[in-house]
């Protein structure tokens, strides 16, 4: 039987079910006598004091652990609140309301408004609530509150919710998955499954009631599934796809902080893609970034970015990598990445239309203004800059030229910059490609863009399902033109980098180095599974295996050196 | 009585730090502050000394609100408060 929900930290994970059911106090209607209020409002007081205690010992004790911390925090505060506090002292002192009444109905009476809330992160509040009201209650009727401090090794934990306070004193080695009827992306119980990497399916309806203690249980957090005791042949599909997961993702943790080196100690330069300065996702783990994409800026905007925004997020990029180089690419937008606030004609070609280059050709402001915006930038970090769609030396020189200019304005204007800031090319067109070594001698460096380099030479466009057979990233003539351009970039003592997918392949990783590649830039998540493989072959095994691809007839042939080459260091 | 009206300004809106930092400005003051989300109908003013009230207004990011304050220190209240909320509180 199976049950679906909303998977979160991605995973497969196979354990026992352990059912949680929190304390549940329930809390009588109940008045008392006249002049007793004095004694109900001490009491409701000693509770508010115990609990502050408690919180405030619990957010110390977890004080390494700033995200738990903060919980603790946030819940202090609403006990410390004044509107609450009055609630609870007029139902006590005019309604004649028991202490634990009191606090029962004015906390329901929160937690009703707040779990209303259009705002879901506000509505997941009402969890923060809930766990107040619970340890007040806990200390009035002095029953102890059930935890997950101790459980059996392995367990799956089903629940209807977990409170802050439930997860935080979680015993984490004996969670294998956490599956809970209600929550969603941004509930605390998501919080803390993502920061500890547990695989759980939340807002699993039905789970309580279908899943029985010690059932066995498989929680599919990739797809948000449960399946509830399989059959054999079902589990056994589950385990396979789980060890290949779990080693994968080893591999990735332990190697990713690692410096890359391959075999026989040749280091290599291991880059990150950067999409956006709101994730710092492999910042610490790389040695560079090899793409830094500004679209985001544009495409995120309601307006085009001033100087003044676009200048403050490479800042904030450029401080927050620490110094590492990072490459800025030009506005690559045009054709089928449109603007909602710019209309830009249709073309019948998106791809091979009035794109990247050639549109900031044609509105200097914009290329200006962003050019502008990262030569002020570059004084606060190692910058350098390079030009996505160059087809020739006359692209090449006209934006070298034009860089040059603004250069030059801001040396009028005694503006700061980095004065050895480096210009290059992206090769991703083939007529660029093809006169590498004329390019090599003018650009700083260059960057090559496989997925559109792949796409222009084998005219096969890689986002249309029909034709993906003829997009050829390891056919022959591919790695050929690859060979040559890292060759005469490298001849000419120029730095060449890769920040296509290719480069975060580990299939493609052994053949890239032989070509003469020792740059690779790549998403922050592929970075520990490809410095594994580059520890894996000698630069000379890397060589034997370009020279074979170069001269190997079909896509396939390529296909089967490297997996052949890969099984033997499996 | 003295009141002023702005807009949020802040991606997250009023909740987690920046309502964390309007209670604790709010909470300097002897006034009586509330704060009103002014683009609710149905919205009434919260007492901005609370933040379970805060957050049961509901104030996201370019909500229009009105803080109103009575009381000996209303004016420096108001004006506190609002150059909080046109600071963006620091985000």
């Amino acid at each position: 039987m199976q049950i679906k929900g909303v998977g979160i930290s991605g995973g497969i994970a196979i354990g026992k079910a352990y059912k949680f059911q929190p304390l549940e106090i329930v809390v009588e209607h109940k008045c008392c006598e006249e002049g007793c209020e004095d004694e109900q409002q001490l009491r409701c007081d000693l509770a508010k004091k115990a609990a502050k205690e408690q919180l405030a010992a619990l957010t110390e004790e977890m004080k390494n652990q700033p995200d738990k911390a903060k919980i603790f925090a946030a819940q202090q505060e609403f006990l410390e609140d004044e509107e609450i506090d009055e609630m609870i002292h007029d139902a006590v002192y005019y309604e004649h309301y028991s202490a634990e009444w009191a606090i029962e109905s004015t906390y329901d009476q929160f937690i009703k408004i707040i779990s209303k809330s259009k705002n879901a992160l506000i509505a997941e509040r009402a969890a923060d609530l809930r766990d107040v009201k619970l340890r007040l209650l806990c200390f009035l009727t002095g029953k102890k509150k059930k935890d997950l401090k101790h459980l059996p090794e392995n367990s799956v934990i089903v629940a209807k919710d977990l409170l802050p306070s439930d997860t935080a004193e979680m015993d984490r080695e004996n969670v294998a998955a956490i599956v809970t009827e209600e929550g969603g992306s941004t509930s605390h119980s998501a919080i803390i499954a993502k920061s500890y990497r547990i695989p759980a399916v939340l807002g699993a309806v039905g789970a309580m009631s279908q899943v029985e203690d010690e059932n066995l249980l498989v929680v599919d957090a990739d797809e948000g599934i449960v399946e509830i005791s399989p059959e054999a042949s079902l589990l056994e599909n589950y385990k396979e796809r789980k060890t290949v997961a779990d080693r994968d993702a080893e591999i990735a943790e332990s190697w990713a902080g690692k410096p890359a080196y391959t075999a026989d100690g040749v280091p290599i330069c291991a880059g990150i893609n950067i999409g956006s300065h709101k994730n710092t996702d492999g910042y610490e783990n790389c040695d560079y970034a090899g793409l830094l994409r500004t679209e985001f800026l544009y495409m995120d905007s309601n307006h085009l970015p001033t100087e003044e925004e676009q200048f403050n997020i490479y800042k904030t990029i450029l401080q927050n990598m620490k110094g590492k180089p990072v490459t800025l690419r030009t506005l690559d937008i045009g054709g089928d990445k449109t603007l909602k606030y710019k209309e830009l004609p249709k073309e019948a070609n998106p791809f091979l239309g009035r794109r990247a280059l050639r549109l900031c050709f044609d509105e200097p402001e914009i290329f200006r203004t962003q050019l502008r915006a990262a030569y002020r930038a570059s004084a606060y970090g190692k910058l350098q800059i390079m030009f996505p769609m160059v087809g020739s030396i006359d692209d090449w020189r006209k934006a070298r030229d034009f860089a040059l200019a603004v250069r030059k304005e801001l040396e009028n204007e005694h503006i700061d910059f980095d004065r050895e800031l480096k210009l290059g090319v992206m090769i991703e067109i083939p007529s660029a490609a093809i006169i590498a070594d004329k390019l090599a001698r003018e650009a700083d460096f260059a960057s090559i863009g496989t997925n559109d380099l792949c796409q222009y030479l084998c005219a096969a466009d890689r986002l249309e399902p029909s034709v993906k057979d003829y997009y050829q990233t390891y056919s022959p003539a591919f790695v050929r033109v690859l060979g040559h351009i890292i060759k005469q970039f490298t001849l000419a003592g120029k730095e060449v980098s890769v920040c296509g997918e290719m480069a975060g392949a580990h299939t493609a990783t052994a053949l890239l180095a032989g070509l003469g590649l020792r740059k690779f830039s790549m998403a922050p998540s592929s970075l520990g599974k490809v410095k594994y493989t580059l520890s894996k072959y000698t630069i000379e095994q890397c060589e034997q295996i370009a020279a074979m691809a170069c001269n190997a007839e079909t896509q396939a042939d390529v296909m089967e050196i490297l997996e052949k080459e890969a099984k033997k260091r499996a | 009585m003295y009141s002023k009206t702005t807009t949020i300004k802040n991606e997250t809106g009023l909740h987690a730090r920046p309502a964390h930092d309007f209670v604790n400005a709010a909470k300097k003051y002897s006034s009586k502050i509330t704060i009103k989300n002014l683009d609710d109908a149905e919205a009434e003013a919260a007492n901005a000394k609370s933040m379970v009230m805060i957050l049961a207004e509901g104030i996201a990011k370019d909500t229009h609100v009105e803080v109103a304050a009575d009381g000996s220190d209303e004016k420096e209240a108001v004006e506190e408060l609002i150059a909080l909320i046109d600071s963006g509180f620091g985000e």
